[in-house]
């Protein structure tokens, strides 16, 4: 463990110094981060300049799930996202093959194969949001739902990690993996709502199917005081099930993984 | 050491005939091949040879190197490296071996290469010590202070070829697979190389096995041959005795002056012509008649005389010729 997270901090040094040797794109990314932030606002504001609530969420606690929206997706953008495109490069170039040769679980190599690291910025920016929700509101979470948030967001990152590495799994079968990659990070946008927004068919599918309700809507409940004990552990259990599905798909990919031409 | 005992690595390939329609219906129904990559090979190696594998292109060399460095699972028969089952890619095998693909690079490109090596370091865990020490070997031995900080992309084909054989080698493996190292390269830097790989072998009595179109770098580098066609050995020994097998005859060069007489006359009775430019000629003489050839050409006041084996080249072309299937 302490290897993975040491080469984890080498592999972040590296993405750092990487992303530096383009100065000006760092200036640009960090800007356009800021941007992002502005208009992911945007639907809210719409939304609630002309009503109270919506599907039973005001618009101090839907703020509170755009905060993790803003989290999870910072996850997304600074970590799995890069390091998928990442290994579906190398899975096209063939220079997988050294992924697969080094005596650290492949895994974790692809998954730490790269950060963005100006996504730092969104983290605070999130953050700083969650605390403007909570300041009008008035009052702020029990120290209880404080934990509970938090075990909830960490189960959150889990689950949409899962989603990603089954879906990165599937690039040993068809290589050209980007319209699958597009059509997760538009579902994940969904993300940005209540589940309770959703009827019928729609919100089985974001709770159990593709589970963007275990990313935000339950964790932003959790930290607002309202999910129950119970139902805050099935959410964990759920997480742990799809980074165990996944971690298994993952395995038989990779067996069956037949390296590209010499 | 190496221990292959009839491996096969077979390959399901979808199969389809060019156009339109047959694509439209690949999609429904697939029509599957089974392409036999390496089929029944077995050999050995000990620690410390140094060992050339040839064959022509598609013969399943990388095939088999790949599974002897635990990339694929193979289809069926042993493997044994370094006391291992390469496919259950342990972390004490992985420690001890290193693939060298010069086509596929590991190096991370907007970066200089003290980088890969620093993350290299990290993954395989090397004391900080021993990496200094190492380091400092490879950078002496290939040349390479000038590169280190330099980023991978500025860096010529040659020269990242060098940082890419430092990268492969931090961990002191005891076990080398390289695949085309020198391709592309010019002759100095193969050269380099070359001499590299047996510096290497040599300090660290480390096994290597290579694979080249450079028959060069064989020649130069591997006592012992191993040829593989079709996935099946053909040849596995002394690379001499395989040339003396295959063809016994010298080759005989040497330019004749200027005002020979008949030399057209005189160059038939010498031995078979195999090239000849203007005044310089190369004929084919069995063992026994060369030194009657050579008493001859003084005789002639011929110049530049030399006496060679056959090129492996030609060797090989005739072996692979005589395996195919005739047509």
């Amino acid at each position: 463990m302490r290897k993975i997270l040491r080469l984890a901090l080498v592999q972040l040094r590296i993405s750092a110094s990487s992303a530096m040797a383009y100065r000006l794109d760092f200036f640009v990314e960090g800007l356009m981060s800021l941007v992002w932030m502005t208009l992911t606002l945007l639907p809210l504001v719409v939304l609630y300049g002309t009503r109270t609530s919506v599907a039973g969420w005001t618009a101090d606690e839907a703020l509170v799930i755009i905060g993790y929206f803003m989290l999870v997706r910072a996850v997304l953008e600074g970590v799995v996202s890069p390091s998928l495109v990442e290994l579906v490069e190398r899975i096209r170039s063939g220079a997988f093959d050294y992924t697969l040769l080094k005596p650290v679980d492949a895994q974790v190599l692809v998954s730490t194969a790269k950060f963005e690291p100006w996504k730092l910025f969104d983290v605070l920016g999130a953050l700083a949001l969650l605390v403007y929700a909570f300041v009008r509101r008035g009052y702020g979470p029990s120290a209880v739902d404080l934990a509970l948030g938090s075990l909830l967001l960490v189960a959150g990152v889990a689950a949409m990690y899962a989603l990603w590495i089954a879906c990165a799994a599937a690039a040993f079968w068809v290589v050209r993996l980007d319209n699958l990659t597009y059509l997760l990070g538009a579902v994940f946008d969904v993300a940005r709502w209540p589940i309770q927004v959703f009827r019928g068919a729609w919100r089985f599918v974001f709770t159990f199917v593709i589970p963007v309700a275990l990313m935000t809507s339950y964790p932003a409940m959790a930290l607002l005081g309202r999910l129950g004990g119970l139902r805050a552990l099935a959410v964990v259990g759920c997480a742990l099930a799809m980074l165990v599905a996944s971690r298994l798909l993952w395995r038989v990919a990779i067996r069956n993984y037949t390296s590209a031409s010499s | 050491m190496i221990r292959v005992a009839n491996l096969t690595k077979h390959f399901r390939v979808h199969e389809r005939p060019p156009g339109l329609k047959a694509a439209l219906r690949s999609l429904v129904s697939r029509t599957y091949k089974t392409v036999k990559a390496v089929d029944g090979l077995s050999f050995e190696i000990q620690r410390g040879e140094r060992v050339g594998f040839l064959g022509p292109n598609g013969a399943g060399k990388t095939t088999t190197l790949k599974v002897l460095a635990g990339l694929l699972h193979p289809t069926s028969g042993d493997v044994v490296v370094e006391e291992h089952i390469p496919f259950l890619r342990k972390t004490t095998f992985l420690e001890r071996i290193t693939l060298v693909m010069g086509q596929k690079s590991q190096l991370i490109w907007d970066l200089p290469p003290a980088e890969t090596y620093a993350m290299n370091r990290a993954i395989f865990d090397v004391p900080h010590a021993a990496f200094a020490a190492t380091l400092a070997e490879l950078t002496e031995l290939l040349d390479l202070g000038p590169l280190l900080n330099k980023p991978t992309r500025q860096l010529s084909l040659g020269e990242r070829m060098k940082c890419e054989l430092a990268a492969a080698l931090l961990h002191r493996p005891t076990t080398l697979f390289l695949d085309e190292p020198t391709i592309g390269l010019d002759v100095s830097m193969q050269l380099a190389i070359r001499q590299f790989v047996r510096d290497y072998n040599q300090r660290h009595e480390a096994t290597v096995m290579l694979t080249s179109h450079y028959m060069d770098d064989v020649v130069a580098l591997c006592p012992r041959v191993i040829v593989i066609d079709r996935g099946t050995l053909i040849h596995d020994g002394d690379l001499r005795g395989l040339i003396k097998q295959m063809d016994p005859d010298k080759r005989v060069s040497f330019t004749l002056p200027a005002d020979a007489r008949e030399p057209d006359a005189l160059i038939a009775k010498l031995g078979t012509v195999i090239e000849r430019d203007g005044p310089r000629v190369t004929v084919r003489v069995p063992e026994r008649e060369v030194a009657g050839v050579v008493g001859h050409l003084f005789e002639h006041h011929a110049t530049d005389l030399a006496i060679e084996d056959p090129p492996l080249e030609e060797i090989l072309r005739v072996m692979f010729k005589r395996e195919s299937p005739p047509t």
